[in-house]
């Protein structure tokens, strides 16, 4: 018997002990292993794996994340502040990158290609990147407000230009 | 919703607890749920339901025994609690009375 397909797959074990919050990690992985052990012996190894990084993305809520502190704390690493800002913005925009992936599960309603998330993921990272240089490079608390409100405005419209063409500018293929 | 209302998923989380009666945890109460109901619900579903029920006081919960098949880790049990139990008692009366007062017609086609 091979070892290796007793075990589920390791990027998804690692997503999920990286994003739950450590006072539910035991049970909710325990509950995992569980549930991947049975698929197993229902379906086979290729399937039970599936199965279990779906359940590792549908577990990827609110709920189970709890505050977000944990998810920019290491024990391998001494992080700077701002690496550590740096690192919560991505993890937002991650998580926001990730409703329209778990909605699509849910609903018809919400159908991206592979195109659009990967747009999106660079319009919301690159805003992320932008939003940190204007922390760090920016000292006054007024500028720092006024930038970041710009900046989300330019944002929320290039993303409604893409999704609606609001404008009739070549970004939404007029 | 507050503390007083259950929504429909809670209603039935709540009731299959008070069925599994000391058993209670993600795994079973899925499968019970599957089942019972012929429902497909996911793990993040239930825990997120349990998590809040315990938060509003209608369940309690204790860590279990570890097991090989899960892979030493853990299980949370959850039990109803008075006040679970009440809600509900409460729910179904207020079931049984919209029940009861459909009139006697409305089933004559």
């Amino acid at each position: 018997m091979n070892p290796k397909e007793h075990k589920p797959l390791r990027i998804a074990l690692a997503f999920f002990n990286w994003y739950c919050h450590p006072d539910f990690r035991e049970e909710i992985e325990g509950d995992l292993m569980e549930r991947f052990n049975r698929y197993c012996l229902k379906y086979g190894y290729a399937k039970a794996n599936r199965l279990f990084v779906k359940d590792v993305l549908f577990l990827f809520r609110p709920a189970i994340i709890g505050n977000i502190y944990h998810l920019t704390h290491t024990d391998t690493m001494e992080l700077t502040h701002q690496n550590k800002r740096l690192i919560t913005i991505l993890a937002i925009a991650l998580s926001i990158l990730l409703i329209p992936f778990i909605a699509m599960g849910f609903t018809n309603e919400v159908n991206w290609s592979v195109f659009d998330f990967l747009l999106i993921g660079v319009l919301l990272f690159g805003a992320g990147l932008v939003l940190e240089l204007i922390l760090r490079k920016v000292k006054t608390l007024r500028y720092r407000i006024i930038l970041g409100i710009a900046l989300f405005a330019v944002l929320l419209l290039v993303w409604v230009e893409l999704a609606v063409g609001i404008f009739g500018t070549p970004l939404a293929g007029s | 919703m507050n503390k007083s209302t259950l929504g429909e998923f809670e209603e039935i989380v709540l009731l299959i607890v008070a069925i599994l009666s000391g058993d209670a945890y993600s795994v079973t109460i899925i499968s019970e749920i599957e089942e019972r109901l012929d429902r497909n619900v996911s793990l993040g579903a239930v825990q997120t339901v349990l998590k809040r029920l315990e938060k509003k006081g209608l369940l309690t919960s204790d860590l279990g025994d570890a097991t090989n098949e899960r892979g030493g880790k853990r299980k949370r049990l959850y039990e109803i609690t008075a006040e679970g139990q009440e809600l509900l008692d409460l729910n179904k009366a207020q079931r049984n009375s919209l029940w009861n007062a459909i009139p006697k017609l409305s089933f004559n086609f």
